[in-house]
């Protein structure tokens, strides 16, 4: 059955019409075609599907699109508008090598945009409780949690003076 | 992948959600956080006819301090029952249990009446309530039940809930300031569902625990211990007898053996008493 929903996506009111079984990241990546949100285990586990919902994550696999109308939404795609004008922790994974195959970033950085709004100055180990619902099959967790720390410190530090 | 077709109802009127439960056709599925549903949907696990949303239904996410207790929404979401100064006053073990669930992402939606009601026997909260006395109010269209803890949970994934009825909240009496308690479990990996898990409340000289995780429904033990003078070796021993002896319908799965299930029983009991009475710290095993 379709239906349609009000919402607000990335700051722009939307409204989807769309089949009224499909979860969140279904509807984000086949509606709205913003495909910086992955699907990895549609089963909670993984949180390559993370997003904010009403500015808290959440795991848009396990959330029905039709149950969210009314709400808002935040991507990935709302960190930056191109390659050149990365986010703090965008810049920050990439000059870690914060990443391998990538499939897990956008949950990642998430995640980490969620803890370094409420925390700015976390602990390693913080950092990896904030992280814990985001599975990363390279294994590559230090290197993450290295670049979720450089990147707490860029948010912190104003930037440096351009000449 | 797209669920089979269902009819969706998310409605902002209590009534209108007992409603719907009571004149669904076929196979109604309550739709709270969604963090056990959902998944089960994606795999087709669950194949529901209708989808009820309690996710706007207005008055259900409250947290009332009633002076002898406090009531907690049913949907309240296990991030704030971590979080709220109240619930962490008067029942720190419980905001120690919400804080063990699952992940940041999960516990910002998944709910705590959602969780009470799928009744996963490892489940963190099903010790804790069972320990703490707690009483679940029941709503259907006929009108309400209250339901002591103790008797709602009856085997895996199994309650007392009625097919017309819904858990809007749960009332949990507060303890006497004297009392002492701790929440402890054990999962492999973080965020991992415990295999056993156990709450313990000690006061005057006596221990009441629960057990999860080891049987179908959490177990209630109060052992013939009094710990007015301190915790000696036998009176651990005791308790830990207890806890075995009590888990004796304990199943096996893929995790661990029945038999092994209640060894953990006994160690956990032990280690929730001694928690409560701080000669252990509670951080995660």
């Amino acid at each position: 059955m379709r239906t349609s929903i009000s919402v607000t996506v990335n700051g722009s009111a939307r409204t989807v019409e769309l089949d009224q079984r499909a979860t969140l990241v279904q509807m984000l990546r086949e509606t709205l075609g913003l495909t910086g949100t992955h699907v990895g285990c549609a089963t909670g586990s993984c949180g390559a599907c993370t997003v904010m919902l009403d500015g808290r994550t959440v795991k848009s696999c396990c959330v029905l699109a039709a149950d969210v109308a009314g709400q808002e939404i935040t991507t990935i795609e709302a960190l930056s508008s191109s390659a050149s004008d990365l986010h703090p922790i965008q810049r920050a994974f990439v000059a870690n090598q914060g990443l391998q195959c990538g499939y897990c970033t956008p949950g990642v950085v998430m995640s980490t945009l969620q803890l370094l709004q409420e925390n700015q100055d976390p602990t390693p180990a913080e950092v990896r409780h904030a992280i814990a619902g985001n599975l990363c099959r390279c294994t590559g967790y230090q290197l993450i949690v290295q670049s979720v720390m450089e990147a707490a410190r860029l948010m912190r530090e104003p930037a440096p003076a351009t000449r | 992948m797209l669920a089979k077709e269902f009819e969706f109802h998310a409605p902002e009127e209590l009534d209108a959600a007992l409603g719907v439960l009571g004149n669904g056709g076929g196979i109604v599925k309550v739709l709270a956080g969604g963090m056990s549903l959902v998944p089960a949907m994606n795999l087709g696990l669950v194949r529901p006819d209708t989808v009820l949303s309690l996710n706007h239904v207005r008055g259900l996410d409250q947290v009332e301090d009633r002076g002898d207790s406090i009531a907690i929404g049913a949907m309240v979401r296990h991030d704030r029952i971590a979080a709220d100064p109240e619930i962490g006053s008067a029942f720190p073990l419980l905001a120690t249990a919400a804080r063990a669930i699952g992940d940041v992402q999960i516990r910002h939606r998944g709910t705590f009446g959602g969780s009470l009601a799928h009744a996963d026997p490892a489940a963190d909260y099903l010790p804790v309530m069972t320990v703490l006395g707690a009483t679940l109010r029941l709503r259907s269209s006929d009108g309400e039940r209250i339901v002591p803890a103790r008797e709602f949970f009856v085997d895996i994934m199994l309650t007392d809930l009625g097919r017309d009825e819904l858990l809007v909240e749960v009332e949990v009496p507060k303890q006497p300031d004297s009392a002492r308690s701790a929440y402890v479990r054990l999962a492999r990996v973080e965020g991992s569902f415990a295999i056993v898990n156990a709450a313990a409340v000690v006061d005057e000289g006596k221990a009441a625990i629960a057990i999860g995780g080891a049987t179908g429904a959490p177990v209630l033990i109060e052992p013939d211990v009094d710990l007015s003078g301190g915790l000696s070796e036998e009176a651990l021993e005791e308790i830990g007898d207890s806890a075995y002896e009590a888990t004796d319908e304990a199943f096996g799965d893929l995790n661990s053996s029945a038999e092994y299930r209640r060894e953990l029983a006994r160690v956990f009991a032990r280690r929730a008493v001694q928690t409560a009475l701080g000669q252990r710290d509670g951080g995660p095993e």
